[in-house]
């Protein structure tokens, strides 16, 4: 009872072992923000990316695909296995390009990655309806009406008119000319723009914070260039964006665009031909099972690859789980060094304690119980400053967003850079076991350092104990 | 039999301390009798080692040779946790600075014996009843009033009550004072010994009381004094301990 008396008592009265609860709560409050920030960005990009890539994807090698893709899909569907395990299927068409347009005047070309998809299908596979701005969740390459009438406005049909009417047939010899075929509007090629080859962030106002500025609207035009599949012979072809595709990864929304399959087979002389199958499956736990059964089922001549999206994106899931590893050591050397203060201030309160000490070994205290006493006053005081640094760390994170709104007008300075992940606001994953763990270890790590100090007081002879001044 | 035999005895105690190549011997053969309800007062210069005397009596430390013997049963050497038990439940000290602990009330230090004693679970069964008696005790010391206050609150003789109060607290066998009225004025000094004489008495509390205040020692039984580490007092003969143990 005395160890916990004397203990709460030592909490109370010392003030320098503020100093080592204030340094434990920092490094619990700064583990546990950078932890969930890590996870946070850890576990969108995951999302985002098998959003993005399938499941499953079987590839070419090559730009040039592979042919018959329905016919291949027929077959993995004729497999009873795979049938039974896959949800959907879709071919694509991916192939890299240039895209042109004019911003104000300005003509721009930029490098990009041109698919050509079937817009349901490829929703079937993957989250790609849920980021399309304008027509979320109902993916298709029309253009919505104000989009199509500003394409028209952009291209007047009365030029066209004017020129057919020159061109129309005469009246020969007091005959009527026979009727021209009737005139057909051919509604023009569509695009779905990655969202950041549209928009920039830029300060409008000197004083003002960035804003999102549209440089290609709905309707507006794009020249696409690429090659054909038989040749390489450059092929480009005019296309009105129809919607924006945002990820909110800065990788896809900077170089993707989307366009109909049929339209890229067509243009690029690749008629049937197709380079990936996405793949969704059923349950998830079937990943490797179903990658196994297709490497057995498509015959090795086919020279067909078969990914899954962890396999695609490995070294760079790879490389966030490394980052968040050396983060939480480098973190931890924080608390370490919290640890150390407490050895520093533990050995000034056990010499400051000496008498102390003498006194209550003359009252019958055993060396473990004067050793417990500090144990119990370390793990106390890593109690204490986990207690308070996960309370102001889970606040922080779960108030992040509105912290760096304010820095960032306090400041005038954007903190969280949103051009760079294209996310709306910082992303966080707040784990219970992993504020546990930051717990135990920080509790652990002032337990560890008080243990020298309290070896000293535990066997400090209590003649001299008590004769110390 | 056991009447005739003393509560506590040393034996040809030595001690000797040491500080790099330097020996400084402070005792030297010391043979102590010390009867139950006996108030015996120990005396000498200071250096003389009557503060080693004290603590070896009551096994803070350890001799580097002879022996000390509780009810005839040799203690020195016992095992550290029945030595911590024996100073708990066995012998009650008090101190020339008294001792106390700061960070605690006048209550909280006279509760703190048997708080080393007992465990929580019986600690927090029995606390009413202890801090009853701890009261009580405080009344007699005439600190009845002064319970909850921290001991920087207290003047020196109150202190040295709180310290007399903790010290009795499990009811010990043999008080140890060292120096109990060495930092008091003389008044303050004279109310310690009545009490202690008092508590002698009544109680039947044997007490070894260390001093070099001759004024003081009238009040008790009988008188030790220390030379060079050795008693010099010829009447204080251990013969018929060391004729019980040899027979």
């Amino acid at each position: 009872m005395y160890k916990l008396l004397l203990c709460w008592r030592y909490l109370l009265t010392r003030y320098l072992a503020l100093v080592c609860i204030v340094s434990v709560m920092l490094g619990v409050a700064t583990l546990i923000v950078v932890n969930s920030v890590m996870a946070g960005f850890s576990t969108k990009l995951r999302e985002r990316l098998h959003g993005l890539l399938s499941d499953i994807v079987i590839e070419a090698h090559d730009f040039q695909g592979f042919a018959n893709p329905q016919g291949k899909i027929a077959l993995i569907q004729s497999d009873p296995f795979l049938s039974q395990r896959i949800e959907a299927m879709t071919p694509t068409l991916e192939i890299f390009g240039m895209i042109q347009f004019n911003c104000n005047g300005t003509a721009i070309a930029r490098p990009v990655h041109i698919i050509g998809i079937d817009p349901v299908g490829r929703a079937r596979v993957g989250g790609f309806a849920e980021h399309l701005l304008l027509h979320k969740g109902q993916p298709t390459f029309e253009l919505s009406p104000e989009a199509l009438q500003h394409q028209r406005s952009l291209h007047p049909p009365h030029r066209l008119d004017r020129i057919a009417d020159i061109l129309a047939p005469q009246p020969i010899d007091g005959k009527p000319a026979p009727e021209p075929p009737p005139r057909t509007e051919a509604p023009p090629s569509t695009i779905i723009l990655g969202y950041a080859i549209a928009h920039f962030r830029a300060k409008l106002q000197p004083d003002g914070a960035p804003e999102e500025v549209r440089t290609l609207g709905p309707g507006d035009d794009v020249i696409l260039t690429t090659i054909s599949g038989h040749g390489l012979k450059p092929v480009e072809w005019r296309c009105a964006v129809c919607d924006y595709f945002k990820s909110e990864m800065s990788e896809y929304d900077a170089n993707y665009v989307f366009v109909p399959i049929e339209e890229l087979q067509r243009l690029r002389a690749m008629p049937d031909r197709a380079t990936s199958i996405q793949i969704r499956i059923k349950d998830y736990r079937d990943l490797h099972a179903v990658k196994e059964g297709l490497q057995k089922l498509l015959p090795a001549h086919w020279e067909l690859s078969v990914h899954t999206w962890e396999d695609k994106q490995g070294p760079l899931l790879a490389a966030i789980s490394i980052e968040k590893g050396i983060l939480n050591v480098l973190l931890f050397m924080i608390i370490a060094v919290a640890g150390f203060g407490i050895l520093a201030i533990f050995s000034m309160i056990v010499v400051e304690k000496t008498r102390d000490i003498g006194i209550l070994k003359a009252l019958g205290a055993s060396n473990r119980g004067v050793l417990n006493i500090f144990l119990s006053y370390g793990l106390l005081l890593g109690a204490v400053g986990a207690l308070l640094g996960s309370a102001i760390g889970t606040t922080i994170t779960l108030y992040i967003n509105e912290i760096e709104q304010f820095l960032t007008k306090w400041t005038g300075h954007e903190l969280f850079d949103r051009s760079v992940y294209y996310f709306n606001e910082i992303p966080t994953d707040l784990s219970v076991s992993s504020v546990l763990i930051i717990n135990v270890g920080a509790i652990a790590i002032a337990v560890l350092f008080s243990v020298l100090p309290a070896l000293r007081a535990a066997l400090l002879h209590p003649v001299r104990a008590l004769r110390y001044e | 039999m056991l009447d005739n035999l003393p509560m506590l005895a040393a034996i040809n105690l030595h001690k000797t301390y040491r500080k790099h190549a330097i020996e400084v011997p402070v005792l030297t053969g010391v043979d102590l009798e010390v009867f139950a309800g006996e108030f015996l007062s120990i005396v000498g210069s200071s250096g003389s080692g009557k503060s080693t005397l004290l603590h070896l009596l009551g096994t803070l430390d350890r001799p580097d040779e002879g022996r000390i013997l509780f009810n005839t049963e040799r203690i020195d050497n016992l095992p550290s946790e029945q030595r911590d038990r024996l100073r708990n439940e066995t012998f009650g000290f008090i101190f020339q600075f008294y001792h106390l602990l700061p960070e605690l009330t006048t209550l909280e230090n006279v509760l703190m014996p048997k708080m080393i004693g007992l465990s929580v679970r019986r600690w927090f069964r029995e606390r009413r009843a202890l801090k009853q008696q701890a009261t009580e005790l405080l009344d007699r010391v005439g600190l009845g009033h002064r319970l909850h206050h921290k001991p920087r609150e207290l003047s020196g003789g109150e202190m040295q009550r709180a310290a007399i109060a903790r010290a009795l607290i499990n009811r010990p066998r043999v008080l140890l004072a060292d120096e109990p009225t060495g930092n008091l004025d003389a008044d303050k000094g004279i109310e310690i010994i009545r009490l202690l004489r008092d508590l002698n008495r009544q109680d039947r509390l044997t007490i070894v009381m260390v001093t070099h205040n001759m004024e003081i020692v009238g009040n008790t039984d009988r008188v030790v004094r220390l030379t060079k580490g050795r008693v010099e007092d010829a009447n204080n003969s251990n013969s018929l301990l060391q004729s019980s143990l040899t027979g």
